[in-house]
């Protein structure tokens, strides 16, 4: 047989290779890389699969052991997790069954039937829900604006002790949540933040300003300041320099830390488990609990991981081009 | 010692040409140049010849082996690369051994192949040294070096001048020749610089856009181009090229210039063709009693000479050679006329040159 | 409009004066985009330091009306002599130690096999970084589910054992009680999360690599080992070691997961120090003084490794 090396390979070669990569050798490893690659994918997507489903799953299926590959979905967990439910007395049981039977239930209402219950209301979630957005949200915003003007005031302007509090400042994210939260939470409790959505507020932004701060001044550190000195030989006073002229190219920057910030905010559970109770609580906190009310409740967590997930990947993937270079601090560029 | 042969080689990508099908045979110790702007084909062609890129068809052989699908380092080649491509955490005197100890020589081999590669360039005093710290000179000798230890049958540099400095490069080309003609080793070398394939080539390959323009000596190429691109590329400014009709004996320029056809070029251009006269700066004598004439529109000084920019008629400006004495102020008239036996003709058509009879 | 007379360049120094009542001056501008950020974190980084200082030296506890008393050192005493807190940093560093180990081994190997381009590896590559942005604490439940012995698939895939008589959160295998068996089990999703990160910046180092590199080890006929070890490693160190750095921290401050999986047992096996800091401090005693001394502790060894972090990342990127 002849080889390789006296014949090459079977058909031309119209892409830029090297002549070792072409070989069969070559070829085989190539595809034993990418059938690992794959396998490795999936494992890793397993358990999220694994959530998905579940959230899909009736408590009976959830239940089954060995685990259940293929069933019968049904929005039983969602149902269970955003509703109030009671059981129908033993009165009403006719009335509703007549009701089902006719078709004059709607199918959210069904699904609770189904298990022998009415709904009275939303549940605690939905308010847990409105609560991670609006907190989340409004820090999210809060400390982008902070940072970006306190990153601009630092990269162009020189302080005394810049570079030690620029340290400090970002040493104290470092910390784990608990050791902030104890002098924080005497503290809450004396001005009576504790458990309130501005507090909460405050708490995110104060924890995120710091990165922010950081990560807009290396931003704008590499915005050159000859645009700026150009605009300011022109006649542009400094604001406006900064509005018309390096704002817009720290968009992309912005973007960047907005992403962290927010996947920060949205997911915190320590702070909010520490510094929250009843009013101002978000839902990472929340969906543990859930856990131990009247069973386990493992297709409603589910649900409710997977809703939580979902404004998460929404923003990740509409500001993907920034997620690397955010996700790690500025330290890389795509 | 080698002798390099391109039989039909040929590069595509998808469906597009990156060189198209060409034939070359390089002598033993020849320093052969591949030239051309970019894009040409040129470092394709060098990268097909070292194994770093496929051929898509065609057959390349050295020394009469067939090594087209060998891989890079079984061909007894070196390969000295733009940007040095030198290891970065090692330093110089290991980025010189390297390669034999790849090839697990003895110790005192390798000692000694470093010791005469390092006094040939002059390298002793860097041997310590890692690349990082090293200026563009030196990391090229090194780069050089490294390449020279294995005292491959041929060398292959794409562009090794490319990032350095002006007068730099003109050592640098002065070294390198020195070096190749000292130790008589085959050479391609790849260059967008006409000027320095002109100082170094044995022979000169000429391409543009995935074609082979023309082939041989700098002297064939600068005072016979083979067609409209090679005339214009050659030479600094190129060669000076008009579009004139041929009528009884006379070619009719712009400008209301007449050109007598010298003799010899006679048959070769019949009466009302198009045909285009070729001539390079040096070959135009300001004469006032000259046979052209035109408009100064520009004069550089060149040191010893001066360049002038002569419009013919609008969109004809042809340079000429001038002494640096006298003026020209710009837009005064002038008189020229061209050296017989240095003027060329090219067809407008398929832009080759034409032959005399 | 200004009617600047001088040059005036983007200063570093002087503060420019005013030129018309209408613009703000440097100086001003300067104050306007710092103070807010300044008065922030003073507010809730100093004040509760020193706020904290403070209690560490008492024995205050939240939950009585008594006012606090000052203990003086009496706190720190009993914390470097109190065993449940060494247990609970010797767990922390087995976490730390082992999690940042296997995550910088998977997520670097990761990334060599994902290096070269194919079709899709666009997509697998944002796949792949879908665990990094799910919520800890949902992820510890969710795992708690998938060891779950009965309904979890974990079981099913070890070979031969009875799925049944493996229960990673109770840390117990045939029945019989496994050592370090729940802590391993938070590690491999700690693994499991997180080498996505470190795979993606080992590969944007990898792909920084100028390709003539390797092409001149082809032509020298260097051996696979010698390209990783002198081509490829020593371009990829830096963002590994920032990587490595950033996840040591993040370990060390640990909470969420361990809560949504075992919340810190069984017993105190998967008690990392900031699940032990809140033990103390928020559960049964609500010791706040004695607790203030310990996070107290836990800032100066955190301060003094992210300290190595940033001048490091620094570095870093100033020779980006």
């Amino acid at each position: 047989m002849a080889s390789f090396a006296e014949t090459g390979p079977g058909r031309p070669v119209v892409e830029s290779i090297r002549v070792d990569k072409v070989s069969p050798g070559a070829r085989v490893t190539g595809a034993v890389r990418a059938a690992v690659v794959l396998m490795i994918a999936f494992i890793m997507l397993l358990p999220i699969f694994v959530m998905v489903e579940t959230a899909f799953k009736t408590r009976i299926d959830v239940a089954s052991s060995p685990p259940k590959v293929f069933f019968q979905p049904t929005l039983e967990g969602f149902v269970f997790l955003f509703t109030e439910r009671a059981n129908v007395s033993p009165g009403r049981m006719e009335e509703f069954k007549q009701k089902a039977a006719t078709g004059q239930m709607n199918f959210i209402d069904q699904i609770a039937f189904q298990s022998g219950q009415e709904i009275t209301g939303p549940s605690q979630y939905v308010g847990r829900i409105i609560n991670s957005l609006i907190i989340a949200g409004l820090s999210t915003v809060l400390s982008v604006v902070l940072g970006t003007m306190a990153g601009y005031a630092f990269s162009r302007f020189s302080l005394p002790g810049k570079d030690d509090l620029l340290f400090f400042i970002l040493s104290t994210r470092m910390l784990p949540a608990v050791v902030v939260t104890i002098p924080l939470f005497l503290m809450y409790r004396q001005i009576g933040l504790h458990d309130t959505h501005l507090g909460m507020i405050l708490l995110y932004t104060v924890f995120n300003l710091s990165f922010a701060v950081w990560l807009m001044k290396g931003f704008f550190d590499e915005i050159p300041r000859e645009y700026e000195e150009a605009a300011l030989v022109d006649g542009y006073s400094r604001m406006q320099t900064f509005w018309k002229i390096v704002l817009p190219q720290s968009l992309s920057g912005m973007a960047a830390t907005t992403v962290f910030c927010l996947i920060f905010a949205w997911n915190e559970y320590a702070f909010a488990l520490m510094m929250t109770s009843e009013a101002a609580r978000t839902a990472p906190p929340s969906i543990p609990s859930m856990l131990g009310r009247g069973g386990i409740e493992w297709s409603a967590i589910a649900a409710g991981s997977l809703g939580f997930l979902i404004p998460v990947i929404i923003v990740v993937f509409a500001l993907r081009k920034y997620l690397l270079r955010g996700v790690t601090f500025g330290a890389i560029r795509q | 010692m080698a002798t390099i042969e391109l039989k039909q080689v040929e590069k595509k990508f998808g469906d597009a040409y990156a060189v198209k099908p060409m034939d070359l045979t390089i002598k033993d110790g020849e320093f052969i140049v591949l030239l051309g702007p970019s894009g040409c084909g040129k470092t394709t062609t060098l990268r097909m010849i070292s194994g770093l890129e496929t051929v898509t068809a065609g057959q390349i052989f050295l020394n009469d082996k067939n090594v087209t699908w060998r891989h890079p380092s079984e061909r007894d080649i070196a390969f000295v690369f733009q940007f040095y491509a030198l290891y970065p955490h090692l330093n110089v005197r290991d980025n010189i051994a390297f390669p034999l100890q790849a090839q697990h020589e003895s110790q005192r081999v390798i000692q000694q192949r470093v010791r005469e590669v390092v006094d040939l360039l002059r390298i002793e005093h860097l041997l310590n040294k890692r690349p990082g710290g090293l200026s563009g000179g030196d990391k090229q000798r090194v780069a050089l070096a490294r390449a020279l230890v294995r005292r491959p049958a041929a060398f292959l540099m794409d562009e090794p001048l490319g990032a350095l400095d002006a007068d730099l490069r003109e050592t640098m080309r002065a070294e390198i020749r020195a070096l190749q003609l000292r130790l008589n080793v085959t050479t391609v070398y790849v260059t967008h610089d006409q000027i320095e394939a002109m100082a170094m080539g044995d022979r000169i390959v000429v391409m543009n856009t995935a074609v082979v323009q023309q082939i041989g000596t700098p002297t064939e190429v600068y005072y016979n181009p083979a067609n409209l691109f090679v005339a214009k590329f050659i030479g600094s400014p190129g060669m000076n090229l008009v579009q004139g009709n041929c009528a009884e004996g006379v070619i009719h320029l712009p400008g209301g210039n007449q050109y007598p056809l010298p003799d010899g070029w006679k048959n070769s251009i019949a009466r009302g063709e198009k045909v285009i006269i070729g001539f390079r700066p040096e070959s135009a004598h300001v004469n006032p009693n000259g046979a052209l004439k035109g408009e100064v529109y520009a004069s550089d000084m060149h040191g010893s000479y001066a360049m002038l920019h002569v419009n013919m008629d609008g969109d004809n400006v042809v340079h000429l050679r001038a002494d640096r004495e006298t003026r020209y102020p710009i837009g005064s008239s002038i008189r020229f006329d061209i050296d017989a036996a240095m003027a060329r003709f090219f067809n407008p058509q398929n832009e080759l040159a034409l032959r005399k009879n | 409009m200004a009617t600047a007379t001088a040059e005036t360049s983007a200063t570093k120094t002087q503060p420019r004066a005013q030129v018309t009542r209408r613009q703000l001056s440097d100086r001003a501008i300067m104050n306007l985009f710092i103070w807010p950020t300044l008065i922030l974190l003073i507010a809730f980084n100093f004040f509760p330091l020193f706020y904290s200082l403070y209690l560490s030296f008492t024995n205050y506890v939240a939950t009585s009306p008594k006012a606090p008393t000052w203990i003086g050192v009496e706190n720190f005493a009993n914390i470097l002599t109190d065993p449940k807190l060494w247990e609970a940093f010797t767990t922390s560093g087995r976490y730390v130690l082992f999690s940042v180990a296997l995550q910088t081994i998977v997520g670097f190997s990761l990334a060599m096999l994902v290096r070269g381009k194919f079709r899709g590896s666009g997509v697998v590559t944002t796949l792949i970084l879908i665990p990094m942005m799910l919520s800890p604490v949902v992820v510890g439940l969710f795992w708690k589910l998938i060891y779950n012995p009965n309904f979890g698939f974990f079981n099913y895939i070890i070979p031969f054992i009875n799925p049944a008589d493996l229960d990673v959160i109770g840390s117990r295998l045939f029945d019989k009680p496994v050592p370090y068996l729940a802590l391993a089990g938070v590690i491999l999703v700690d693994v499991w999360m997180w080498s996505p990160f470190v795979m993606l910046l080992v590969l944007s180092g990898l792909n920084a690599i100028p390709d003539y590199l390797y092409e001149a080890a082809a032509i020298d006929r260097a051996s696979s080992w010698f390209q990783f070890w002198h081509i490829t490693l020593p371009q990829v160190m830096p963002l590994l070691l920032i990587a490595v750095l950033f996840r040591t921290i993040e370990a060390l401050k640990s909470f969420d997961l361990v809560m949504g999986m075992t919340g810190g047992g069984p017993g105190n096996q998967t008690e990392l120090i900031a699940v032990y800091l809140y033990r103390v401090a928020f559960l049964g005693q609500f010791r706040s003084g004695y607790a203030s001394a310990l996070a107290y502790i836990i800032l100066i060894i955190v301060i003094a490794i992210s300290n190595l972090y940033i001048r490091y990342l620094n570095k870093t990127k100033g020779e980006a």
